[in-house]
């Protein structure tokens, strides 16, 4: 039976001090095949949730569903194993600069399963063109732009065809054109693929491009929830500042 | 997943038909059934039939698009069954993929490999040039007073790549005293020529080994830890920075190491010249009965202040050496982190490499004009 619920966060409390926790209270909800967006202004502590939710830094407070299992409640191989199951795609790609592209993507495929060469090397070639680098498989981080090294983080974060990705400022400095085509990448990744995406972002073009919900977080709380055109018009002043500050 | 494969023998065409979903743990045996059937000679065409498929992943996908290779390689013709709309969406995901490199690099030969070493090493000895160069150009602006170094640099150097690094330059200097004389102790008593231990590890420790000991430990020490430092300085982009600001490099991170060293390093060898002859007279005091006065006469009466100059001289060139391979290999680290390691790693090598190189060259150079 397919689970609904892919993330589910009660009470949750993240930070690194228990006595000032960076957000807490958090309750929320992803479901299978939604693109849900995390919102806030620069430390409002979305990418701290983030490492939260993917397991890089334990909760002060609550608990956090991550495919139907409660995962600080397992042992670190099954955690492991869970995590297996998810792509995260980092604010700094975090590509090794040792590998070519095609040995970053591979890497997964290498290290986690028995598949024959051929079919890794296969099917590293078709990630990088699903998300517009193919021809660019020797080369190395370093001689790739900053876009081109996020979609081939992108890539390797969903090789093992995760059933969740979380990324964490996809589109951020990038330009206009390269933040568009990596998020049709992205809904290309939920439409095809089926797969569940959580973003970290402060870019409201390709939030409202891909995102069905959003969540808005600040002062250490959690201060909106809904679909963006519902976001827009919150009757809370900072998330309405947050979405008209441009136009005001 | 399960296969199965049937062949029809009249129109020698074989079907695979693919049972339950084709993710990850069963691409391989799909991927083995279409390769043993692309070796038989009666199959002319493969069909894989999609029509109990549930899920096709990645790996599954990719079975799809190597088996159109397989076939085309085996002169077989491929086609594809039963697709469902769900499973459409998925294989024309692998129409976005190009089947044919367009634009990808092809592996240059070995002669273009040749090639790109030949002027890597040309373009590394040009680039080394320009930064000795620069950095005695900017020397001179400096003693002319028209720049300055950067406040407090040189002598925070000088604490961390001298002061710091006494503890083990004293250490290893007494180890290396106390040995040679251990050696030379062994030999010269078959001639009854026991005190003369004294003159050969006083000329041996002034002329050659605090020199080069020193140099080796500095270089592991004070080299690769220049070489990590301005490597890491490029990946933060902070050589970047001072380049835009139009700072020069060399001054401003060059020089003041290289100043501390020029200071550090004959300072060091000094103090390892006096440390390893104090080993070597414990040595000769407790296995010859040599009296610490006697030891320290024949020193004095062998080692002339040539001997200094000679072994001090060397010492400044090894100064230079180390500064200069550390910066040289630190600041042509690229934005990938694993090129600061790799600086280190060259920085220790070939400096060590050059400072045995000089060291060979002067005791040529010294024993030609016979004061050696």
């Amino acid at each position: 039976m397919k689970l609904d619920s892919m993330l589910l966060c009660r009470k949750l409390a993240v930070g690194y001090s228990e006595d000032q926790p960076v957000l807490s209270d958090v309750d929320l909800e992803v479901r299978r095949g939604e693109i849900v967006a995390l919102l806030g202004g620069s430390g409002s502590g979305k990418s701290t949730l983030l490492r939260t939710i993917t397991g890089l830094q334990p909760p002060l407070a609550g608990g956090v569903s991550l495919l139907g299992e409660n995962m600080y409640e397992l042992d670190d191989e099954a955690r492991r194993m869970l995590l297996r199951r998810t792509g995260m795609a980092f604010q700094q790609d975090a590509l090794f600069g040792a590998l070519t592209i095609q040995d970053n993507v591979a890497l997964p495929l290498r290290e986690l399963t028995k598949l024959p060469e051929p079919i890794i090397c296969e099917m590293a070639r078709m990630r990088l063109a699903l998300v517009g680098l193919a021809g660019f498989e020797r080369r190395v981080p370093a001689a790739l732009s900053g876009g081109q090294r996020k979609r081939a983080a992108l890539a390797r974060a969903s090789i093992l065809d995760p059933e969740i990705i979380f990324c964490d400022e996809p589109s951020a400095g990038l330009d206009p054109v390269v933040a568009a085509e990596l998020d049709d990448t992205l809904l290309r990744f939920r439409d095809v693929l089926g797969i569940t995406i959580v973003i970290v972002s402060h870019e409201l073009e390709s939030i409202r491009a891909l995102a069905d919900r959003a969540i808005m977080f600040g002062h250490g709380k959690m201060l909106a929830s809904g679909t963006l055109p519902e976001l827009e018009q919150s009757n809370n002043e900072e998330v309405y500042h947050y979405f008209h500050a441009r136009s005001a | 997943m399960s296969t199965v494969a049937a062949i029809d023998r009249p129109t020698r065409t074989a079907t695979i038909a693919v049972m339950g979903d084709l993710a990850i743990p069963d691409a391989k045996g799909l991927y083995d059934c279409l390769k043993s059937i692309s070796r038989r000679r009666d199959v002319r065409t493969i069909v894989l039939d999609l029509g109990k498929t549930e899920r096709i992943d990645g790996a599954g996908m990719a079975v799809v698009s190597l088996a159109h290779r397989i076939a085309k390689r085996s002169r077989k013709q491929f086609e594809i069954t039963n697709v469902d709309a769900r499973h459409k969406k998925a294989l024309e995901l692998n129409a976005v993929a190009p089947t044919v490199h367009d634009h990808a690099e092809t592996p240059p030969t070995r002669i273009e490999v040749l090639g790109t070493h030949v002027i890597e090493f040309y373009d590394g000895v040009l680039a080394s040039m320009k930064l000795f160069a620069d950095a005695f150009r900017q020397l001179g602006f400096v003693i002319v007073g028209k720049k300055k170094l950067p406040k407090g640099a040189t002598s925070g150097f000088v604490i961390t790549m001298g002061i710091d690094a006494l503890p083990i330059v004293c250490m290893l200097s007494a180890l290396l005293g106390a040995t040679l004389a251990f050696q030379a102790i062994v030999l010269l008593k078959r001639f009854g020529a026991g005190q003369f231990v004294a003159d050969m590890t006083g000329l041996a420790m002034v002329r050659e080994f605090a020199p080069m000991m020193t140099a080796i430990v500095l270089t592991g020490r004070n080299g690769a830890a220049i070489a990590a430092e301005l490597g890491t300085m490029r990946v933060r982009g902070e050589l970047d920075a001072l380049d835009a600001m139009g700072i020069s490099s060399s001054r401003f991170l060059l020089l003041p190491r290289l100043l501390a060293l020029t200071f550090v390093q004959p300072a060091l060898t000094l103090i390892g010249i006096f440390v390893g002859i104090a080993g070597a007279l414990i040595v000769a005091r407790l296995s010859l009965d040599l009296p610490m006065s006697i030891f320290w006469a024949r020193v004095v009466g062998r080692v002339d202040m040539m001997d200094f100059i000679h072994g001090l001289t060397k010492s400044f060139v090894f100064a230079q050496i180390i500064g200069f391979t550390g910066s040289y290999f630190g600041m042509r680290a690229t934005a990938d982190p694993s090129s600061v390691g790799n600086a280190a790693t060259r920085t220790v090598v070939v400096g060590i490499f050059l400072i045995i190189v000089v060291d060979a060259i002067a005791a040529t150079i010294g024993s030609l004009g016979g004061s050696a």
